[in-house]
This record gives C-alpha cells, structure tokens and sequence, in this order.
C-alpha cells in the first residue's frame, strides 16, 4: 500500500520538488488536472497541481505550507511511501490554437502548471509567453524547472528586482498587451492577484483562463467544500474547473472561502513545528 | 418442527443503550444489541407465520425469510453456535450483508410493519435479531465457517468482472461474483472502501468494526480493490470494457444539492456530505491529532430530515454544539428512520417544523450569523409519496445560526455518465437499467443509487446480488457465442 517517493529536492527557501510513483495517474492525467494526495493515515486530503506525468511517475512542486506539506517535507524522503495518490481529478485544459498565449504564475501550483501547458501550447502551434513571478530572489526556483525550453519569450519578476525583473507578472501582462501581443491569458497562484488580473484583461476584453484554488477534501465533486459562484451560478471547482473564465468568478468569495480554516490550520502548524523543535529537527 | 404454541408477548425484549449523558461525548455505538439468550427470548415472541403468508418477507425488500432464521433461533435455542450458523443461512441466501442492514434499514417500514404480533403488541424485533446473528457470527468465527462452504469448489475462473464503486452495491456484487468463481476488481475513487458506510454513516450508528470485516472477507474471497481510481478519469469506461468480460457500476448518488439562495457560500455552510465526510471519513473531530479540521460553533441548524439530516446533527451535538433540525414539512413526514429520530431527541436535538429557508445572513467576516425561513402550511392535498403538500405563507423567521448543515437530499455523480456518452441516464442523472440491470452498453451492469437516486442500503444490497446474477448470465451466453 502506498506511492513510493522517487524523487525530492529543495527549489528555494518556500517551496520544493517531489516526484512519486503513481501510474495509474500518470497514464491519463492532461495538464489542468491534478491530483489529491494524502500523507499517511491520519492525513488530510490535499489538492496538488501536476509538474509533469511520465514513465508511471508524477512531479509536484510544494510549498512549505502547513502540517501536511511539512509532514511531506520533514518525514517523507525518496524511498518512503505516501498513503494516497488519486487522480487526475478536473477537467484538462483546452489545448488548440489560439494564437499568443501567456501563461502566468505567482505561486507553487501555477509554477508547476507553466511547464506542462506551454509545452502543450507550443505543439499546438501557439506563440507561448511565460511568466514566472516571486517575491525575492530567496524564492526564485532554479530555472531548469521554469518553462523556459517551452517558451518563446520568458520572464522572471521578482517583487524587489532581485532576480529578473522589478514587479509582478501583473505589470508583464499589461505591457504585452499594450504591446497588442496577447490573445489569451493563462494564469494561477495568488487569488488577489487573479482577482486582479481579470479586472486588467477584463477592461481590455481578452480571454483569461485562471485556476482557482479552493479548500477541498474529496476532490470527485461529493462534498460541495470547494463551491464558488460562477457567473451567478454554484460550481465545484474539482468537478466543473479547476480552470474558469477568469471574468465570471466572484473573486470576493472565493478569497473568503479560502480562508475558511485558518484558525485551525495555523494552530496544526504551530502544534506540529513545536514537535519538530522537541525533536531536534530544527 | 414441534414446538409449544408460543404464549403472546406483547413487549419486546429491550436491547441495551449506552446513556445519553455517555454518549453524547463520544461516537461510541449506541444500541448494543441483544445477547443470545435475550435473542432468543425475543425470537420466542415470533408465532412463526408460515413463509407463504409471512407479511414480514412480504415487507422487506429482499424477501428475507425471516420466520425462517428466527425459526433457527428457537430451534437451536440450546446450541448458540448451530442457532446461529443455521439462521445466518437462512438470512444469506437474501442478504449478505445483515450486521449493516440490521442496524441501518428502516424496519418500521419495511418487514416490521405489517408483522402480525404489532396489531396486538409490539412488532418483533426483526431488525436487532438479524443484527445480533450477524454480530455473533462475526465474533465467533461462524461467518468464516459459513462462507468456507458457500464457496464455489474448483479453481477455474470463469471470468473478469470490474465493479466500479465500494458501497454496498458494489460490495454485495463483487461478493456474489467471487463466491460464483469470478476474478472481480473494485475500482473505488477514495481512500477507503465502503461507500456512504464508511464516509457517511457515523461510528456511532455502524461501528466501522463492521465494515471492516465485509472488506477483509471479500479480499479472502480473491477480490482486489483498486483504491484512488476514478472511472471517467483514472481509467475509462471503455478501457474497462477492453480488460473486463463484464462491468458493474455502483457509484451511488454522491453530488449533494445545495439551496439556491443568498449566501449559500458563507463559511461554517457545510452539505451533509462535507461535513460527514470530514467527521467520519477524515476524523476530524480527533483534529489535531488526525489532520482534517472541521469548525463547528455554538448553535448549528440542520436543514433537512433524512438519516443523513439524524447523522448530521447528531455528529454535530458530539462535536460540542446545540443543533436544531429545522424542516419545511411536519413531524410526520420526516423521513429518517424512527430509532434515530427518537436517539436525536433523546440526545437533545431540537426540531423546528414547517420552515423553508429563504436567506443565509452572514457577518462582516463571511461567517454565517442566522438563518431566515419562510414559515409554511400543509394542505390537506398529498402529493405523489402521499406527504402532505405545503405552501408559503409569506410570514418569516429569523433563527441564529453559527453553523449551518444542509441535508436536503443527494444526486448521481456524473463523472462516469459524462465520459461514456453512450450510456444513458435518466434527466435525474440515475443511469437506465433494464430488467436485468443491464444499462445501455451491453456488458454495463449498475444498480444502488446511481439507478435508483437517494434509496437504502438495502435496496442497494439487492441490486448488487441480482446483477451478480445477471453477469455470470451474460458472461456464460458470451463464452457459449464465441
Ligand atoms: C487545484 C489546486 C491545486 C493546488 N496545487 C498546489 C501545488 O501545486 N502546490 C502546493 O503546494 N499547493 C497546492 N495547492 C494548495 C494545497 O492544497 C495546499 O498546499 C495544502 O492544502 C496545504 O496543506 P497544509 O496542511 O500543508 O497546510 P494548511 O494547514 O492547509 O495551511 C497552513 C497555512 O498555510 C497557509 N496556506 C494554506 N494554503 C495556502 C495556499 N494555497 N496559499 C497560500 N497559503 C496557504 C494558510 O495561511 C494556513 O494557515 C493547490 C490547491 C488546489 C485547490
Ligand atoms: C448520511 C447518510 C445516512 C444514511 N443512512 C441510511 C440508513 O440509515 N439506512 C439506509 O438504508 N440507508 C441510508 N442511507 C442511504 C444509503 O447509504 C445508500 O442508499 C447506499 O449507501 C447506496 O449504496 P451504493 O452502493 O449504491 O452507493 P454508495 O454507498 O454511495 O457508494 C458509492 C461508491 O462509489 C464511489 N464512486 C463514485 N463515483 C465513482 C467513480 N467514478 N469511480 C470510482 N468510484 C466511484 C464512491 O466514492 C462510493 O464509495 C444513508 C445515506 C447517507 C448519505
Ligand atoms: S472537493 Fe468535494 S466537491 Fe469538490
């Protein structure tokens, strides 16, 4: 029982790289869908983006977040099993050609998502932008794992100027399409900035495909824990998305739902780094 | 059979309850259930309707002979371990899963209803009789003994058959295949099997013990389950189809409706599901030890007066809350089944009758704060279930709620029906059958709640032995054609 780590490695002082065996997932999962994972048996059921599928294998980037991405993080090394893997769960991404397409990110999921939808892009003959946005250079990933070798033009930003350039993938998007270079939008991470980015495209009425991120358990549409409002309507975003028209969610509620644990997860987190300490660990 | 004329009496034999101060603090099972020798008592109260007549086979909806195993009972009366194996028998050949449906099906309606000792006294208690076989031979090795025997002898397999989905139609289908000589794979797409008996139904009410046996017998039985697997996703329908000779789908009816009215994204809004799921499934009220958390606060309204309404407010008061259920219709129209109604107000629950919500209220935060109802009337018109119809009257009111659950009913999932567009489904998303389960690609087979919308466990069960039937025919006309 279980999914063997093959593979883990540290991308920058907040997140990191982990591969495991999961066939089963691996043989059907297109980008755009992703997969829920569990750790072990008193685990949570966390929703994961998908780095790449291949040989029966998948990769996830994963930010330090709490107690089941510092569980993956402190206990979990190659070689070692992880209890569940189901998945692909969602709806893959439309892959055709649309022209110039800009694939934005300013957190773990959307990092991991650039790769592997620009290089779909690409062989559907699109014109692929990517933008990788972070905070410092402390956070900034080592490049073989952006989407440079997919992408026709490429670009790092990085709140301070550290690394690349100065700002946000906000201030990317908006030149390009100044620059009249933009015919859709791709994009995912923070939901502020999501929120954002669909006022900016929306005043300029160019098509924005964001994934949004909400809290879930089962991820097979059963439980309703991941509803936003959609163009006035309940969606489930494991069942219906995680991809939407940027334009017709209701940005407000769905950065209020994300927050819905907060209380407890923060005091998981707290319980779990004070055990680390009385260990050693840090 | 001789035997005296049993003496009429007309009360039950009662079954211990653990006390409500007890168990509100903790998801311990509340019934415990008769002992043999009550069991037996019990069973002496039956006048032993021959079958032909008995009104309780009549009841249930498998046709458990049930004169029959209580008969066994009272015949074995001096050898529990005979009375027992002989009367779980008798309950197999209809039902192989007793020690679930014994504690979850809603007798007062079914097989109890109509028994002839109710117009003079109290119903036999059919329910915790089949229970306690089941109990009994899961305790003292008789099940294995038992099933050593029901085994199809030889080791040819007949065939391959993939059952997708591990609630009880998926588990009795699986059984009934592999007993007949089947290599059967289950294709479940969480982390462990069971279905709603192990995501839904609470500890309290179907000790997870219990389910956990059926899963460990249907393994000894060679069955594999592939846990985490979709169908629709992870693997097709039609991949199935390539691998399998046959494919039964048990996926159930697991999409929760939810209220379309203002503020239905309020945090500390849960369905049924999520907030059953979180409690039973991920353990949440042992956070933060287990992982999952789950916030309840102070006053919790459940809409809704199902069993998963019961199991809701019930996890709700044993996470530290007071819960009010409120429903639109009256105190005779809920549709729970009686013992749990009773254990919810014993326990304090409280209700509120003929009350449709119009609006969820929140706070500055986005927590929910109250809960507006419209206040309804019934009418004296009934509709198509015989219920009372009710209408608005235009006056409302307003309760506080910190919490709120909404319990107001379930439908099928549509990931499989909206992947394999060829096979068709009902406009309620329930999948069409024909008379032998066979859905529209020859091969399918389904049955439980994907065909029949939100029923029983049950009905379920049934629905899995006569599609195990109706496969092994299907596989042997095919093997027979080629
Ligand atoms: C479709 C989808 C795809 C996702 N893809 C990824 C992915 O590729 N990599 C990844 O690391 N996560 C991803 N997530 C988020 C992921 O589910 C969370 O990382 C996970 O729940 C964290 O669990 P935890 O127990 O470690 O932290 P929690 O205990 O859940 O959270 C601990 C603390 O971290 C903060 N936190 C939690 N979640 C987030 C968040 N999403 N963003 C910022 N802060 C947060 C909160 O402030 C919280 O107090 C995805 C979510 C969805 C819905
Ligand atoms: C809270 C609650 C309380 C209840 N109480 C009672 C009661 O007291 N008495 C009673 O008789 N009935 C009760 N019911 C109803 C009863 O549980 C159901 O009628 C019964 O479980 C239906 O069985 P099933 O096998 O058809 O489906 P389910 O039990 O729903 O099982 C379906 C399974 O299929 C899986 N699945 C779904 N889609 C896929 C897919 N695409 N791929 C793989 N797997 C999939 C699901 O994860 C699930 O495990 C209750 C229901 C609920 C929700
Ligand atoms: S996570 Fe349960 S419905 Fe989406």
């Amino acid at each position: 029982m279980g999914y063997k780590i093959t593979k883990k490695e540290n991308l920058s002082a907040i997140d990191f790289f982990m591969e495991v065996e999961a066939p089963h997932v691996a043989k059907s999962w297109k980008p755009g869908q992703f997969v829920v994972l569990i750790v072990d048996e008193k685990g949570e059921r966390v929703p994961m983006s998908v780095y790449y599928a291949e040989d029966g294998k998948i990769g996830m980037f994963i930010r330090r977040h709490g107690v089941t991405t510092f569980k993956l993080w402190y206990e979990k090394n190659v070689g070692d099993k992880i209890l569940s893997v189901a998945g692909p769960l969602g709806k893959p991404i439309e892959v055709k050609h649309y022209g110039n397409v800009v694939f934005a990110a300013d957190a773990v999921c959307a990092q991991a998502e650039c790769y592997a939808t620009l290089k779909a892009m690409k062989e559907a003959g699109n014109y692929t932008i990517a933008i990788h946005s972070f905070e410092n250079r402390d956070n900034v990933y080592p490049e073989r794992f952006l989407a440079k070798s997919v992408a026709d033009e490429f670009y790092i930003t990085t709140e301070d100027g550290s690394v690349g350039r100065k700002g946000h993938y906000l201030d990317v998007v908006k030149e390009l399409i100044e620059q009249d270079k933009v015919d859709i939008v791709f994009a995912g991470g923070k939901l502020g900035s999501l929120k954002k980015l669909a006022e900016l495209t929306g005043s300029y009425g160019i098509p924005t495909i964001v994934t949004v991120r909400q809290i879930m358990v089962d991820g097979t549409g059963m439980c309703g824990s991941c509803r936003i409002l959609y163009d006035g309507e309940v969606k489930f975003v494991c069942r219906d998305g995680p991809m939407f028209d940027a334009h017709k969610v209701d940005w407000d509620d769905v950065i209020k739902r994300d927050a819905r644990f907060v209380e407890q997860q923060n005091l998981a987190r707290e319980r779990y780094i004070a055990k680390l300490r009385e260990k050693g660990v840090i | 059979m001789t035997r005296k004329k049993p003496k009429i009496i007309k009360e039950r034999v009662p079954t211990p309850e653990v006390p409500v101060e007890e168990r509100v603090k903790s998801f311990v099972e509340v019934n415990l259930g008769y002992d043999f020798a009550s069991a037996v008592k019990e069973a002496e109260r039956c006048i032993q309707c021959p079958p032909e007549y008995a009104s309780c086979i009549k009841g249930c909806p498998v046709h458990i002979n049930i004169p029959g195993f209580i008969g066994k009972l009272i015949e074995h009366r001096d050898d529990p371990k005979k009375a027992v194996k002989e009367a779980l028998k008798v309950i197999w050949s209809d039902n192989t899963l007793p020690g679930v449906t014994g504690r979850v099906c809603p007798q007062e309606e079914q097989c109890e209803a109509p028994c002839v000792m109710g117009k003079v006294g109290d119903p036999i208690n059919i329910g915790k009789l089949e229970r306690f076989v089941a109990d009994y031979a899961r305790t003292h090795g008789i099940e294995e003994e038992l099933l050593r025997e029901f085994v199809s002898n030889g080791n040819d397999i007949k065939g391959k058959v993939a059952v997708v989905g591990s609630g009880p139609a998926g588990l009795t289908c699986a059984g009934e295949l592999a007993k007949m000589g089947y290599k059967v794979t289950i294709f479940e797409a969480l982390h462990k099997p069971g279905g709603v008996l192990v995501y839904g139904i609470p500890e309290f009410r179907l000790p997870k013990e219990i389910l956990n046996k059926e899963i460990a017998k249907l393994r000894e039985l060679g069955v594999e389950i592939k846990l985490d697997h979709i169908v629709g996703k992870t693997i097709t329908l039609e991949e199935l189809l390539e691998e399998y000779d046959a494919v039964f789908i048990g996926t159930g009816a697991g999409t929760p409706k939810l209220l379309n009215i203002p503020g239905i994204l309020l945090d500390r809004i849960y369905s049924a599901n999520e907030f059953l799921t979180r409690v039973n499934l991920m353990k949440a009220y042992e956070f933060p030890e287990y992982d999952t958390p789950i916030t309840v606060g102070k006053k919790t309204i459940v809409i809704g007066a199902g069993n998963t309404a019961m199991d809701a407010a019930r996890s709700a008061l044993r996470l530290g809350s007071e819960v009010t259920i409120a429903y639109r219709r009256g105190r005779e129209d809920m549709t729970a089944r009686i013992e749990e109604i009773q254990h919810a107000e014993e326990e304090g629950v409280k209700f509120e009758f003929f009350l449709s919500p119009v609006e969820f209220i929140g706070d500055e935060n986005g927590k929910i704060k109250a809960v507006k109802f419209e206040k309804m009337k019934p009418l004296e018109e009934r509709d198509a279930k015989g219920k009372r119809k009710i209408v608005g009257t235009g006056e409302y009111v307003t309760l506080e709620a910190d919490t709120v659950i909404i319990a107001i009913g379930l439908e099928p999932n549509k990931i499989i029906s909206e992947e394999a567009s060829s096979l068709k489904t009902n406009p309620d998303g329930t999948l069409v059958v024909d008379k032998n389960l066979m859905t529209s690609i020859p091969g399918v087979f389904a049955g439980g709640d994907a065909i029949r919308g939100e029923a029983t466990v049950i009905l379920a069960m049934g629905d899995g032995k006569k599609a195990a039937k109706s496969i092994d025919e299907y596989i042997r006309k095919k093997h027979l054609s080629a």
